[in-house]
C-alpha cells in the first residue's frame, strides 16, 4: 500500500484515544492513529493506561456504587441539561 | 488453512512455521489470534463477541503493526475471489460525525498537561518529552488496591456532573453508549466528549497517585 499519511502527534493521540476505543473513527483516521502507534511506544503505553483505567474504574462497580458518586446524580444531571 | 470457530464465529487459521494467525472473515478479516508455538500474542480483552457488539477495539495487541485491517473489500484467497460486505459488521465504519459540542459540555480542557509535550519548534512537535509509564509492568493489583480505588472514586466524585454521569453509567455500571445517550438524551458525539474528559481525568489522577 503506497499511501502518504498525514502524521498525527502524540498530543493529538491523547485526544483521539476515546474515539478510537469507541470505534467512532473514520477509517482513514484509524489508519493514521494505528500508524502512529506502530512507531511510538509512548503512545502504546498511553492507550494501555487508558485501557487499564477503564478496567480499574469497572472494579468499583463490583461492590456497591460508593455514595460519593451515587448520590445527587439525577439532580446534577438535571442541572447540566438545563444550562444553555 | 484450517477453519474453526471462536465464540461461535467462523474463523480461518493460516500457519507459517511456528506462527499461526487466526482471522474472522465475517468480521472484516479481523485478526482474532496470533500464536507463536502455542503462545497467544494478541490481548483480546473482552473477546470476539464483544467486538461484534460494540465494533470497538478494547485490547491493545502485544504485537504490531496490527494485522486486523484490510485495505479493500475484494481480494484473492486460494484462487477464489473474496468479497466482503461493506456494511455492518465490518468494523470501524463511520457511524456518525461528531456533533458540534454545546456550551454545557464545559471548557475544553486537554487530556494531558500540554507541558508534557514538545513545543512547535522541536524536531518532533507535539511528541512526548518523557514517555508515559508502562502500567502493564506494575505489580499485580496495583490499580485495584484500595488506595487506587479511593483515588478513582474521589476523582469521579469531583468531576462536573455530566462527566460523572457518563463515566458512571459507561465504566462503573457497564451500560452501552446507546443506553447512556437514551437515558441522558445526549448525542453520540457529546456522550463521547464527556466520556473522554472523564476517563482522561481519572487516568491523570491515577498517574499522580502511582509511585
Amino acid at each position: 500500500v503506497s499511501e502518504t499519511f498525514e502524521h498525527i502527534s502524540c498530543q493529538e493521540v491523547v485526544e483521539l484515544v476515546t474515539d478510537y476505543l469507541e470505534g467512532a473513527m473514520p477509517p482513514a483516521e484509524v489508519a493514521r492513529f494505528e500508524h502512529h502507534l506502530s512507531l511510538c511506544e509512548g503512545c502504546i503505553f498511553y492507550v494501555e493506561q487508558i485501557r487499564l483505567t477503564i478496567e480499574a474504574v469497572g472494579r468499583i462497580g463490583e461492590e456497591d456504587v460508593p455514595p460519593e458518586i451515587r448520590d445527587g446524580l439525577v439532580e446534577a444531571f438535571r442541572e447540566f441539561k438545563s444550562r444553555p | 488453512m484450517n477453519t474453526s470457530q471462536l465464540e461461535g464465529i467462523d474463523t480461518v487459521t493460516l500457519s507459517a512455521g511456528s506462527l499461526q494467525a487466526e482471522f474472522a472473515p465475517a468480521l472484516g478479516m479481523t485478526g482474532v489470534s496470533l500464536r507463536h508455538e502455542g503462545d497467544e500474542l494478541l490481548d483480546r480483552q473482552a473477546g470476539v463477541l464483544a467486538y461484534t457488539r460494540t465494533g470497538a477495539v478494547m485490547g491493545v495487541p502485544l504485537l504490531y503493526p496490527w494485522a486486523n485491517r484490510l485495505a479493500g473489500h475484494d481480494y484473492m484467497l486460494d484462487g477464489h475471489d473474496v468479497r466482503l460486505p461493506s456494511g455492518p459488521p465490518l468494523v470501524h465504519g463511520v457511524r456518525e460525525a461528531r456533533s458540534v459540542p454545546f456550551a454545557s459540555l464545559g471548557p475544553d480542557e486537554p487530556a494531558v498537561d500540554p507541558d508534557r509535550f514538545r513545543g512547535p519548534d522541536d524536531r518532533y512537535p507535539g511528541g512526548w518529552k518523557v514517555f508515559p509509564a508502562h502500567w502493564q509492568q506494575l505489580p499485580d493489583e496495583t490499580l485495584h488496591r484500595r488506595e487506587a480505588l479511593d483515588v478513582i472514586v474521589s476523582t469521579i466524585a469531583s468531576l462536573p456532573p455530566a462527566q460523572r454521569a457518563v463515566i458512571r453509567m459507561r465504566d462503573v455500571e457497564g451500560c452501552s453508549a446507546e443506553e447512556v445517550c437514551a437515558a441522558l438524551d445526549l448525542s453520540q458525539g457529546n456522550q463521547r466528549v464527556l466520556l473522554h474528559r472523564a476517563r482522561s481525568r481519572v487516568r491523570s489522577a491515577l498517574e499522580q497517585h502511582l509511585p
